[in-house]
């Protein structure tokens, strides 16, 4: 079942199948936490299945030949990426700063040191944990968020227990406090171009 | 280009302790990693939206665009009176 429990249409090209439903537009914000929900079930519903190649919730084409035309144009890259991806799962370590109090402004260098310390242990805790998933990692990236890092870590199917098992057993420092979620799509290791293909036209 | 449909964000609990709605073996799925993964990852095409978070608009969004959740949003908003942006 689809957002909005509409039903899954499936369009085939090749090796490929792409899932899609026709929705009403645009969506009804006050829905979109549900349709988020909704999304987020139906595409792992496949994952748990197969490797899936998911679209950003609110892909929306105007019409079902734009979508036809869309994956005539880039079914390659998907094929591709689906091949090179199978039998992989992505999954993160997202470690951020815990609250511990307000900032240090009793002088501007203090501010300054305190803001260091936290950053060298980010860096600290994000090198041993790298160090220690290379083993079951066949591809680790690092990305800063907001108050901290999210670490992604491709691992093959089967191995979730054994990441967690690993990432459990790295020393947390202090400032910092650490949170495991997956397995997801592997979407932070699709090509560039599969990532933002082409639309025809424009870039 | 005129703006698209507005949506507006709900309101963002701490991260990381929002409501729990699913299970992914061991780990409790958030509500806000799932709104995280659905907005910020996977395949981008071209669409028209604004975003908007308590009635503010945060990012206006126009051909070739990314939509990316929050986060990301507040990270990379230009300071400006229109905050216009298109990912290459």
């Amino acid at each position: 079942m689809g957002v909005g429990g509409v039903s899954l249409n499936t369009l085939e090209h090749h090796e490929l199948r792409v899932l899609w439903s026709e929705v009403k537009w645009p969506f009804e914000p006050s829905e979109i936490q549900k349709s988020a929900v909704e999304f987020h079930h139906a595409v792992h519903h496949i994952f748990a299945q197969t490797v899936v190649v998911p679209f950003r919730l609110l892909s929306v084409f105007d019409h079902r030949q734009s979508l036809v035309d869309f994956v005539a144009r880039h079914g390659a890259g998907f094929i591709a990426d689906l091949k090179r991806l199978q039998d992989t799962v992505q999954m993160e370590c997202v470690v951020f700063f815990k609250a511990t109090g307000p900032p240090d402004l009793s002088s501007g260098s203090a501010y300054l040191r305190q803001k260091a310390g936290l950053q060298s242990a980010l860096e600290e805790f994000g090198g041993n944990l790298r160090n220690a998933l290379s083993p079951v990692g066949s591809e680790i990236r690092t990305r800063q968020a907001k108050h901290g890092n999210r670490i992604y870590c491709q691992v093959q199917r089967g191995q979730e227990e054994l990441f967690r098992t690993i990432v459990q057993q790295v020393q947390v420092p202090s400032p910092l406090e650490r949170r495991v979620s997956g397995p997801w799509p592997p979407a932070e290791f699709l090509s560039e171009s599969v990532k933002m293909p082409e639309v025809a036209g424009q870039r | 280009m005129a703006p698209g449909p507005r949506i507006p964000l709900l309101q963002m609990q701490n991260d990381f302790e929002s409501v729990i709605l699913a299970r992914h073996g061991e780990e409790d799925v958030s509500l806000l990693d799932i709104l995280d993964h659905v907005l910020n990852a996977g395949v981008v095409i071209h669409g028209s939206l604004v975003i908007s978070l308590a009635g503010v608009d945060l990012v206006y969004l126009g051909v070739n665009v990314v939509l990316t959740s929050i986060e990301t949003a507040l990270r990379n908003i230009e300071p400006g009176p229109e905050a216009k942006r298109s990912l290459r």
